[in-house]
């Protein structure tokens, strides 16, 4: 059974692997601009929060969780960072500050969920709504800007080569969980605990510890995600990265992740952010933008998110048949 | 109308008599200049009006190069922006015109995008620090909104004056509360002496609350001949209920108000007369403004004049209303009447 588990998952790959080179084919034909280093940056930093998320998201999601409040907690990290510079904190000790507001968020969510039992879903739904109400009590309408210099160079130049603070962190990021998820005892807890929970708890899995464990660090991902934007942009509303929940999750789905939990890996994830992101740039560079970029893309998401998921139910079914 | 024009030739006249004027510049055309029109976001009526009048300006200057209009959804504004201008800068584009929705949160971008050359022309909205912009064409000021609303009242109350009440958007809507300051100093100018204001209350720009609001301005203040309503939304529900109850004889209404949806209510007299700026025009301008600061006929200076096709002569002067930036002020309004509602309406 896992085996043929195994089969679906690196045909869901195979299948992202050869989605990815036609859509960068396509771009090399149709734009001379596609291939630039500055435009391969560009394709990267214009999501790169986002996809810093997802990373943590698919831990989250194959451990059988959802977490729904991630852009608020970037939202409010960013509030809290800029509210407290505002104030007069030297910004070092501002960023301090947002990223323990991350450990706060985290380690709410993580209670409810890991040791109160309640559902994920309703528990990160509440913090959807309370952290981007402390994001807008403390910055409301007002954008706060005017960091230093040194601030806005990370989020916008090159650290290393053309490569940025929040490249550099993503690779960083997807090496490492990578190895934690595939590699490492914590990462088959979490595959183990998304297969089966009871399972898990009677065989003396510390369930809560793990889940703890990753919704403190999602939080804190979302935290420095929404540090990383707040560089990038040299300016911090209420409303930053209001709805990008959705576009996270469905990254980790079109990645091959069940959102039943259980299954998915890093690399399908990896596949479906490089033809998201490609899918996007060479529509930008085609100027193909607003309501038709969105169709194109909630298209293919909704293909590619029902096909796994009614493939899984009708093996399931299938199964059910069987005994 | 023509008093409008006057003031605008008068402002022009001060804009040339101010020292490094140059001499009105016009544009050259068939030069080839890529230009990217980026609305807030597509789909809404006034947008699409600012893109039919850059693309008559393309038009008449010939340009070569298709005039691209790209947008993010509403819901995707900030960042859609974002990427549409850093996508704009790689292709190295000639000119980009934002009506900018996202604050000084574009401000990266747009730098990074006059670094590579190109003209960073706001209309609408502009960038509020004005980093990373070469000119605002803004579409009226404040001053002369307060003029023409106590013009209008003026005009539809008749010399013998009355008391009217102002029906607005909410209680801290910005603009609202800027213009009808402007227009309460306006009002202080003797030839208004007979014009009295009794009251404001708020629509909240919702037809309902805004329908019912004018309604309670009737009974709350009996004697009223005009609801004076600067925003789009309550002009037209103020209509909608003087005419529902017939009470269009006694109470008129005026304010900013868009002619396609102002028609019926023009013509049947229940508003004689209102005014907005022409979003056709603010596109035509804007792009005149970019192309001729992409092709360099122009420099992004105070001082500087131009003229703008059928539009007439303009002067790049600083900003009045930012700490810093340059702007170019489009005004005059369009008054609309049953003279020419029609006409504006389709």
């Amino acid at each position: 059974m896992i085996a043929a588990a195994f089969a679906r998952l690196r045909g869901w790959e195979g299948l992202l692997l050869a989605l990815l080179v036609v859509i960068v084919v396509v771009n090399m034909a149709h734009s001379p601009y596609y291939l630039g280093v500055g435009n391969i940056i560009n394709l990267f930093q214009l999501e790169i929060e986002k996809i810093i998320v997802a990373l943590m998201m698919t831990l989250i999601i194959i451990n059988g969780e959802i977490d729904l409040s991630v852009a608020s907690v970037m939202g409010m990290s960013a509030c809290v960072m800029a509210w407290s510079f505002r104030a007069g904190v030297p910004l070092p000790w501002a960023m301090l500050a947002a990223m323990a507001s991350g450990v706060a968020a985290g380690l709410i969510n993580g209670f409810w969920i890991a040791y109160v039992g309640l559902p994920s879903l309703a528990v990160t739904l509440a913090g959807l709504i309370g952290y981007r109400g402390v994001a807008r009590i403390l910055v409301q309408d007002r954008a706060i800007g005017d960091y230093p210099g040194w601030f806005n160079a990370l989020g916008q130049q090159g650290l290393v080569g053309p490569l940025t603070l929040s490249i550099i962190i993503f690779l960083a990021m997807f090496a490492v969980l990578g190895l934690v998820l595939h590699g490492a005892a914590l990462g088959r807890l979490v595959y183990v605990i998304g297969n089966n929970l009871q399972a898990a708890r009677y065989s003396g899995v510390r369930v809560r510890r793990v889940k703890m464990t990753l919704f403190v660090a999602s939080a804190v991902v979302a935290a420095l995600a929404g540090l990383l934007y707040a560089a990038r942009l040299g300016s911090v509303r209420g409303d930053m990265a209001q709805g990008f929940e959705l576009d996270i999750i469905t990254i980790v789905l079109l990645g091959g992740v069940s959102i039943f939990g259980g299954s998915g890996n890093l690399l399908g994830v990896g596949l479906s952010i490089l033809v998201i992101l490609n899918l996007r740039n060479g529509m930008g560079l085609a100027d193909i933008t607003g309501n038709t970029q969105t169709s194109v893309i909630g298209a293919l998401l909704i293909l590619s998110v029902l096909a796994p998921n009614i493939a899984q139910a009708i093996h399931i079914r299938w199964k059910g048949r069987e005994t | 109308m023509r008093e409008y024009v006057l003031a605008g030739a008068a402002l022009l006249a001060v804009g040339m008599l101010s020292p490094g004027a140059h001499a009105q510049v016009k544009a050259t055309p068939g030069k080839a200049e890529n230009m990217v029109l980026l609305p807030k976001f597509l789909g809404i009526l006034p947008f699409d009006q600012a893109h039919r009048g850059a693309e008559e300006a393309a038009a008449e200057l010939k340009n070569p190069a298709k005039l691209q209009y790209l947008g993010p959804t509403p819901e995707n504004s900030v960042a859609g922006q974002i990427e549409i201008v850093t996508n704009a800068t790689t292709q190295g584009v000639n000119a980009i015109m934002i009506s900018n929705n996202s604050g000084d949160q574009i401000v990266p971008a747009a730098k990074k995008a006059q670094a590579a050359g190109i003209k960073v022309v706001t209309w609408d909205s502009p960038i509020p620090s004005a980093e990373g912009e070469d000119v605002f064409v803004a579409q009226v000021d404040f001053t002369q909104t307060g003029r023409v609303m106590a013009d209008m009242a003026l005009k539809i109350m008749g010399p013998e004056g009355g008391k009217f009440a102002i029906l607005s958007a909410s209680p801290d809507a910005a603009n609202q509360n800027a213009w009808i300051a402007a227009m309460q100093e306006a009002l202080k100018d003797p030839k208004y002496a007979k014009l009295q204001q009794v009251g404001i209350v708020y629509g909240n720009d919702q037809s309902e609350l805004s329908y019912n609001q004018a309604l309670a301005l009737v009974d709350k203040y009996p004697g009223i001949k005009l609801i004076m309503a600067p925003t789009s939304v309550g002009i037209v529900a103020a209509a909608k209920a003087m005419q529902d109850e017939g009470l269009c004889n006694k109470v008129k209404v005026s304010g900013l108000g868009v002619p396609k949806e102002m028609l019926a209510y023009t013509k049947n007299g229940c508003a004689p007369e209102f005014a907005l700026w022409s979003f056709v025009d603010l596109g035509y301008l804007t792009y005149y403004t970019a192309y001729m600061l992409a092709t360099g006929e122009i420099k992004a200076e105070p001082g500087q004049s131009f003229t703008a096709g059928r539009l007439g002569n303009y002067t790049i002067t600083k900003d009045p209303t930012r700490k810093a930036g340059l702007r170019v002020l489009m005004g005059p309004f369009s008054i609309y009447d049953a003279s020419n509602v029609e006409a504006a309406a389709k």
